[in-house]
């Protein structure tokens, strides 16, 4: 049953919509290509395709809206009433019934169309006739465009109203208009509806939700009503009356007492007489408003609605013959007391201590935020005054935690003298035991001598092997004999290898071979006397050419040096020499990844 | 603030300093510098990595077993600060570094006392394969042998005497 569900009917189109909706629909969803060769029964297949398609669309769209639509029959006759004095009944049932009229048509106009297409013998002619029965279709439906502006209308205020439940637990406030029946439905339950000084602030009903009892009740808030009679009023009082004469609720008729609303108090008695009739089988409860003499609390108002109601509901329920089922599953089981020791509930010691704090104004003791205010910018957090120390004098401490790259905390140990002193005394032993005495190196001369025999060989093998490595093994070998050897040379050899080489003027290689003796004698020769040699002789030096004194000499020589630095700093030759000696400096690229930076490599 | 233990190199690492990973096993890994962490995720083994610490405690290059690294503990469970506690860890907290350092030395100095011998013998047998390349076989012999002849001559003209 679609009761309540006023929120899911579907948006009801405009009339031009629609019509644009299911043609371009029909467009879309059957085959478009057609050929006047093509053989005549695929042809009319073709055309009939298209107007039962339409039809169909038509068909489901509309069925669709007048189902969803309630039916004010079946649904509560609080709703029922409501829609009625809402929309008016009789107008609703006739847009319904001629949105069903426009379906019935709509399908007689095809199935009509379809049974002349069975006769068309050219494409041309059926053609036409889909055409005319598309149009034929799309004229009833615009003819409908009222009464689906209508609906439309309806639905979009149907799905706005509030989701009141007839058959649960209701509270029913109902008075005059400004006796603060809005006020006391925000202060109860979680509804905001809108107070204002002007009367009829609330044109409509409002639910809200509270709890009592662990069970949940619904507060309907109604516009308020005016005395006169019922031909005459409007329809936002009559939905409060409505709500009066279908809702199964306690009502809570509100007065003014202070007569803030513009109506005095006798006025609001005949209100009350007059929709008395109303409140049949109904509790009642008459709550006067805006009293600040008398010190009647709502709640207690409200308590007492409650119960009554629920009293009423229960007594009502006796009296149906579900009351045997009900009766049969509430028992209510209490353990037999087995001794006449009292055991009563248990309630912590925290608890009750916390209870008795709440009751009496007992000081606090001084905050962190009180000491922070006294001492102002002074103040500064120290969470140390809160520890549990055994001696409460080190509370301040500054307290050390690393020494020479190890943790203090790791060594804290409450035996640890213990355990020093048996180190300790380890220690003592092994010193003793003769562990730590340092070796002297008992070395004889001997061993001392073969030592630094040792290193000299080392030394000379290494540099036997750099001048080894230095030869050019590439190029041409010459036999040992072609260099002559010198004799300083071969003297300084045998004499670092011990041998006595100091007079050796008659040995064999010092003496000089009969090679020198045969050399003839080399005249001095004549120095050439021609005269280029002798002019050039006369001429000035360049550097000198063109120089008047030595100051401009001095001068002269100073610009050329000063030319010439940047280039002699640089290294270079000159401007086209672009020649790097050293691509990669071995400094910069080899080397281990020490401790440092590793961000240029 | 803690000095921790670098987790490849066993180095300390202060705070502000260094790398520290999470796996998603939940298992902490602390670096001292990006080599660590470098070699790390390149999964090399520390105890195979020459220069980390792990290797030389494991190849026995260092002190491992002793009573006086067992001090340095980390423990899970606080004590309550106590003044005199606090003072006294101190003082034996230098002690105990101090015999720490002795031990270690004495351990090291120990390990490379076998490096002494071979040293000697190395000597001593070079020596003896390559003196030529230092000295002449007959070095000497010319003086020794002038000596002996002077020597012999004085004889002879004592004798003649």
């Amino acid at each position: 049953m679609a009761l309540y569900n006023f929120k899911k009917i579907m948006v009801v189109p405009t009339a031009k919509d629609f019509i644009d909706l299911t043609l371009s629909k029909t467009q879309r969803k059957t085959p478009t290509v057609i050929h006047k060769h093509y053989q005549i029964h695929r042809i009319r297949h073709f055309y009939m395709r298209k107007i039962k398609f339409t039809q169909q669309n038509y068909h489901d769209r509309l069925s669709q809206i007048l189902t969803d639509f309630p039916k004010l029959d079946d649904i509560h006759p609080f709703y029922a009433d409501l829609m009625n004095v809402l929309y008016d009944k009789d107008h609703y049932k006739l847009a319904l019934g001629q949105i069903n009229i426009a379906k019935n048509l709509i399908d007689n106009v095809a199935k009509d169309y379809v049974r002349l297409m069975k006769y068309g013998d050219s494409l041309y002619r059926c053609k036409q006739l889909k055409r005319a029965a598309l149009g034929r279709m799309c004229t009833i439906l615009k003819r409908q465009k009222q009464s689906l502006e209508y609906l439309e209308q309806v639905r979009q205020h149907l799905s706005r109203l509030p989701t009141i439940d007839p058959n649960t637990r209701t509270l029913l406030l109902c008075g005059y208009p400004n006796v603060g029946k809005s006020s006391f439905i925000n202060k109860v339950t979680r509804a905001d509806v809108e107070v204002q000084p002007y009367a009829f602030t609330t044109k409509s009903l409002f639910v809200g939700h509270m709890d009592y009892r662990y069970l949940r009740w619904q507060v309907v808030d109604t516009p308020g009503i005016l005395d006169h009679p019922l031909e005459e009023r409007n329809t936002i009082e009559m939905q409060a009356i409505t709500a009066l004469a279908h809702l199964r609720a306690a009502v809570l008729y509100v007065m003014d007492v202070s007569e803030q609303c513009g109506h005095t108090l006798s006025q609001q008695l005949e209100l009350f007489n007059n929709i008395r009739p109303l409140f049949a089988n109904k509790p009642l409860i008459v709550m006067a408003n805006k009293c600040d003499v008398r010190k009647i609390s709502e709640l207690s108002e409200e308590n007492q609605a409650c119960d009554r109601l629920l009293a009423h509901r229960v007594d009502t329920k006796m009296k149906t013959k579900k009351v045997h089922d009900v009766l049969n599953r509430l028992h209510l089981a209490v353990p037999t007391k087995r001794d006449q020791k009292n055991r009563s509930p248990f309630i912590p010691e925290g608890a009750l201590l916390r209870r008795k704090a709440m009751e009496t104004n007992a000081p606090k003791r001084k905050l962190e935020r009180d000491l922070e205010v006294e001492l102002g910018d002074d103040y500064t957090l120290d969470l140390q005054k809160y520890w549990d120390l055994m001696n409460p004098e080190e509370k301040q401490d500054k307290i050390p935690e690393i020494w020479e790259g190890h943790n203090i905390a790791d060594y804290i140990d409450p035996e640890i003298m213990k355990r020093l002193e048996d180190l300790e005394q380890e220690e003592e032993l092994r010193a003793k035991a003769g562990e730590y005495d340092s070796e002297e190196e008992s070395e004889d001369e001997e061993m001392k001598e073969i030592r630094q025999l040792a290193s000299q060989i080392r030394e000379k093998r290494k540099l036997k092997i750099l001048s080894s490595k230095e030869k050019d093994t590439q190029g041409s070998r010459m036999p040992r004999t072609a260099k002559k050897v010198e004799r300083a040379t071969l003297e300084k050899e045998m004499a670092d290898l011990g041998l006595d080489m100091t007079d050796k003027d008659d040995s064999h290689y010092a003496r000089r071979s009969r090679s020198l003796v045969r050399k003839r004698k080399r005249e001095v020769s004549a120095p050439p006397t021609s005269r280029t040699r002798s002019q050039s002789a006369s001429r000035p030096p360049r550097d000198q050419s063109g120089v008047r004194d030595a100051k401009m000499l001095k001068k002269v020589k100073t610009m050329m040096k000063n030319s010439q630095k940047d280039m002699n700093q640089q290294g270079r030759k000159g401007e086209s020499d672009r020649h790097v000696f050293d691509v990669k400096p071995k400094h910069l690229f080899a080397g281990k990844r020490k401790s440092g930076s590793t961000s240029r490599r | 603030m803690r000095i921790e233990k670098c987790y490849f190199c066993s180095a300390p690492v202060y705070p502000g300093h260094g790398m520290m990973f999470v796996r998603n096993d939940c298992k902490v890994f602390r670096f001292c510098r990006s080599k660590c962490h470098k070699n790390f995720k390149k999964k090399r083994n520390p105890r195979k990595t020459r220069w980390t610490k792990a290797f030389r405690k494991s190849a026995g290059k260092e002190l491992t077993l002793d009573n006086s690294l067992e001090f340095e503990k980390r423990r899970n469970i606080p004590v309550k600060y106590n003044r005199e506690l606090w003072s006294k860890t101190m003082e034996a907290m230098k002690k105990v570094e101090a015999i720490k350092n002795k031990r270690q030395a004495r351990f090291i100095m120990n390990r490379l006392k076998s490096g002494k011998e071979l040293e000697k013998a190395a000597a001593i047998s070079e020596v003896k394969k390559n003196i030529h390349l230092i000295r002449a076989p007959h070095a000497g012999q010319a003086k020794q042998l002038e000596d002996k002849m002077v020597q012999k001559l004085a004889e002879d003209v004592e004798m003649d005497e």
